[in-house]
């Protein structure tokens, strides 16, 4: 079965705005995708017996954007990912891919590398203060008369003139646990976010 | 005259609000069906997309897009809840067909085993209503 020249650019044309976008998972698995809808499009476009091109736009139509497509997918990974293994930095991997797809997966992007970084934060200041005892830990800094900041020191520069620190030897085990909560919390947040991402799309029809 | 239009408006926009919220409802309930209308349908024996997609349209009211079920059955397939090859066709191209892994046909046993349960309680508890719908 053959298909018309320019039905056939289209759904390469299609299926290649989908590859690039699919760039955050395997390149095995994405290849994958892309072979599978282009079976599909074939089968579906040849529904009557013959391959024609409306049949071929009908199908790309039914697919929904490559755009829409790829995040599905994107989402769609990212939780089976968190339940396979819930490792910060394969979900980050595949935030990222989100992001480049939707505002959606741009937020969540942004507030998940916050999150995951004042994490890691919080657990170098509690390894670090045993090699900078007098550095490393939470500071108070006077900025003015009622202004003042809270820093967390990772220990490596200097003794801050003014200020104090606040938590002594606490920071060990109070920054280990309060750097995992914000790592898992962080977790938790994106895989809420990516189900309710695909929640919000109106998918069956009818 | 104005404020009787006003509260019109606002009547029509509820009576529309409201049946946005059933159909919502409607599409959640469908949505959480899908991974088990899949399982379900792939327990005969292997399928490809398309035939899983037909499957679901003749066997169910399932009336569902494609953009959804593939990258479901992709994710499945990572969940190790059903395993894919490629198989070559007559068609001139290969196809992927999917097939229940034994942990598949575990999770397929169990959601229905769920769902059996839970769709009797709630024809009972729905019983009384159904007289003034039909």
């Amino acid at each position: 079965m053959t298909m018309a020249d320019d039905a056939e650019r289209r759904m390469e044309a299609y299926l290649a705005q989908l590859r690039r976008r699919l760039r955050g998972l395997d390149d095995e698995d994405a290849r994958e995708i892309v072979a599978e809808l282009r079976s599909h499009i074939q089968d579906k476009a040849a529904a009557g017996g013959q391959v024609t091109s409306a049949g071929v736009d009908r199908a790309l139509a039914a697919l929904g954007s490559p755009e829409e497509l790829a995040s599905a997918y994107l989402t769609d990974d990212l939780l089976a990912r968190a339940e396979v293994s819930r490792s910060p930095l394969r979900i980050l991997e595949s935030l990222f891919s989100w992001a480049g797809l939707s505002l959606a997966g741009f937020l969540v992007l942004m507030v998940s590398v916050v999150g995951y970084f004042l994490g890691v934060v919080f657990i170098l200041v509690a390894a670090l203060k045993s090699f900078h005892p007098r550095t490393a830990g939470l500071w108070i800094l006077p900025n003015g008369a009622d202004d003042f900041e809270i820093s967390v020191r990772l220990g490596f520069g200097g003794v801050p003139g003014s200020g104090r620190e606040l938590l002594g030897w606490w920071i060990i085990p109070l920054g280990v646990g309060a750097g995992c909560a914000l790592v898992l919390l962080t977790t938790r947040f994106a895989i809420w976010c990516a189900r309710q991402y695909r929640k919000s799309r109106a998918l069956p029809r009818g | 005259m104005i404020p009787c239009s006003a509260r019109y408006v606002s009547d029509e926009r509820r009576a529309t609000s409201d049946q946005e919220t059933v159909d919502k409802w409607e599409v959640q309930l469908r949505k959480g069906c899908l991974e088990l209308a899949i399982l379900a349908a792939l327990w005969g024996g292997k399928l490809y997309g398309l035939e899983i997609l037909r499957r679901l349209e003749s066997d169910s009211d399932l009336i569902v897009s494609e953009g959804t079920v593939y990258p479901l059955l992709s994710r499945l397939k990572a969940l190790g809840l059903v395993k894919s090859e490629w198989v070559e066709s007559d068609a001139g191209h290969p196809r992927k067909y999917y097939a229940l892994t034994p942990a598949g046909k575990k999770r397929a046993q169990d959601m229905a085993g769920i769902w059996t349960r839970f769709s009797a309680s709630m024809s009972k508890l729905l019983a009384p209503l159904g007289k003034g719908i039909r």
